[in-house]
């Protein structure tokens, strides 16, 4: 009796803990064959040539040096926009008005942002900017950019700031210190880690945006700094050139794609390791 | 057998003899939405001397120690009715809150070291109303440091996060932090019951030594507590205050039965 039923639960312990290892192996294993099949295919096109020239003609020596300036570029500024608005309005959220039936409205229409289809983002910047400034531009782009991470930030923001401890809220109020001074002084320190990662999130999320560019950065073959022109992109290129009939083209769009996954690899563990230092530190 | 949920209580409030008295609460009525915790409570602070706020849990003791220093305010659906005088004025209807509770200092039940240094949770307050030299801040901080018994700990590692502290170590550092800004009183919210004995027999000498420079008021869940560092006591019941007089008086002779019968612990 008793012996059977230890059994029976040792089964069960065992199934589902194999259950879960099997689930995490398959999660784990998409994620290994995408890499996998990235490291395999772009590789090999990696090499100095891909930093240093620009996109090229069919058949010619080149590499992506502007495309990979002006993702940079068009990020930076989508970053800059996205984290000024999306943290300002997380605190908002969640430490004035959150409750209110306008920061009511305010989260959901942020959450109907935030699984917005992105070509439509694209099409409304399109309208928004593009079309008032007669042209394609990269500026444009990091708009359109800054629409799809903004939402991020402001979810990730408002979660953050609400797993603060209110005693911390009213230690600072209780020496003196402004609402305000609160926030920003103590709240928003005791988040930093979480901050950070929301940031890294939302770059995660528009590294690989390619939808939301077309109509607003559109592309450009040569190098510029000029985001006022229209410019280059890692993902419009790989779009580009992965749909070529050419072999140099696609082993092009091979190694942008090894690039773009790298660099949100790395970025994801350099966050990992601040966010790490940060919780054994204090 | 008593009946501790009786309610109709007559308050035996004892006028502090000696000492000026430095807040006091008259009437005072405090209201979470529709639902009623403080009901005309009385209650005379005595500058420069430990006030201690006794009762069992519930019956609005660190509600009241909340008015003092408006944290309710933080609060929509929270308010308070009566008076509070304090230096010739009604300090509900104070209009810098800021101001006033600068002056008016608290300390939480858990420790709220902020996450930053030791040194910086101490200046904090201090830069808030002044700019001082590196000299004259760094005087502060140890002089507040010292004061709340925690010098000799920490003088050595100033510049390590406040969170690295012990949880003793840490309700010191927010004592500190409290008295660096110079209050006039300082309120306690149970400081003492997330410490083992040795942190709070610290703490509690800390507030002993303290009293000569600030007014201190101090909610507490623990008689002995009360007993060994106050001079007056309030016992509270059902929102009331129940009786209020010295506290050699209340824990030798209550005049209240219900206060005799929580001192002796029959209920509680």
């Amino acid at each position: 009796m008793t012996f059977d039923r230890r059994f029976r639960r040792r089964a069960a312990n065992g199934l589902f803990v194999g259950l879960y290892a099997l689930a995490t192996l398959l999660a784990l294993s998409a994620l290994g064959l995408i890499m996998w099949s990235l490291l395999k295919q772009g590789l090999g096109g990696i090499d100095l040539d891909v930093f240093t020239r620009d996109t090229p003609a069919p058949g010619s020596l080149g590499g992506l040096r502007n495309a990979i300036v002006g993702s940079a570029m068009m990020c930076l500024v989508a970053m800059a926009i996205a984290l000024i608005v999306g943290i300002l309005a997380g605190t908002w959220l969640a430490e004035y008005g959150g409750d209110s039936a306008y920061g009511q409205l305010v989260r959901f229409l942020n959450d109907v942002l935030l699984s917005a289809p992105s070509i439509l983002v694209g099409l409304f910047v399109y309208e928004l900017v593009v079309r008032p400034f007669h042209g394609f531009s990269g500026l444009a782009g990091g708009v359109a950019l800054a629409l799809i991470a903004a939402p991020v930030v402001t979810r990730t923001t408002e979660d953050i700031l609400r797993l603060q401890p209110n005693a911390l809220r009213e230690a600072g109020v209780a020496l003196g210190a402004a609402r305000w001074v609160t926030i920003r002084k103590i709240i928003w320190r005791g988040a930093g880690g979480g901050l950070l990662t929301g940031g890294l999130l939302a770059f995660a999320r528009i590294s690989g945006e390619t939808a939301p560019l077309l109509f607003t950065a559109l592309n450009n073959q040569f190098f510029a700094l000029d985001l006022t022109k229209p410019t280059a992109s890692l993902p419009a290129v790989i779009f580009q050139y992965a749909l070529s009939a050419y072999d140099d083209w696609r082993a092009l769009a091979w190694a942008g794609a090894l690039l773009s996954a790298l660099t949100v690899l790395s970025i994801n563990i350099i966050g990992g390791v601040i966010i790490a230092r940060g919780n054994t530190r204090p | 057998m008593t009946k501790p949920f009786q309610t109709d209580i007559l308050p035996h409030i004892l006028e502090p003899a000696g000492g000026s008295v430095a807040l006091r609460a008259r009437g005072l009525d405090f209201f979470y939405g529709k639902t009623q915790a403080l009901f005309g409570v009385d209650l005379p602070v005595v500058r420069n001397q430990v006030t201690a706020l006794i009762g069992p849990s519930g019956c609005g003791k660190s509600t009241l120690l909340r008015t003092f220093n408006r944290m309710y305010d933080l609060y929509p659906g929270q308010r308070a009715a009566g008076a509070i005088d304090h230096e010739g004025e009604n300090l509900l209807a104070v209009k810098d809150i800021a101001k006033l509770r600068s002056r008016i200092g608290m300390v939480f039940q858990k420790p709220t070291p902020f996450p930053m240094s030791i040194y910086d949770n101490v200046a904090f307050g201090v830069r808030l109303y002044e700019s001082k030299s590196r000299k004259d801040m760094d005087e502060v901080v140890e002089k507040a440091l010292r004061r709340a018994a925690l010098w000799d700990e920490v003088k050595d590692k100033l510049q390590a996060s406040g969170l690295s502290l012990s949880g003793g170590q840490q309700q010191r550092l927010c004592v500190a932090r409290g008295i660096a800004v110079e209050p006039e009183i300082l309120l306690l919210d149970e400081p003492a019951s997330a410490l083992d004995p040795i942190s709070t027999a610290k703490l509690e000498q800390t507030i002993g030594e303290l009293k000569s420079d600030f007014t201190i008021v101090i909610v507490t869940h623990n008689l002995g507590q009360a007993a060994r560092i106050s001079d007056n006591t309030g016992f509270m019941y059902l929102g009331r205050m129940v009786e209020f007089t010295a506290t050699s008086e209340m824990f030798m002779k209550p005049m209240n039965q219900q206060t005799q019968d929580y001192i002796s612990g029959r209920f509680g």
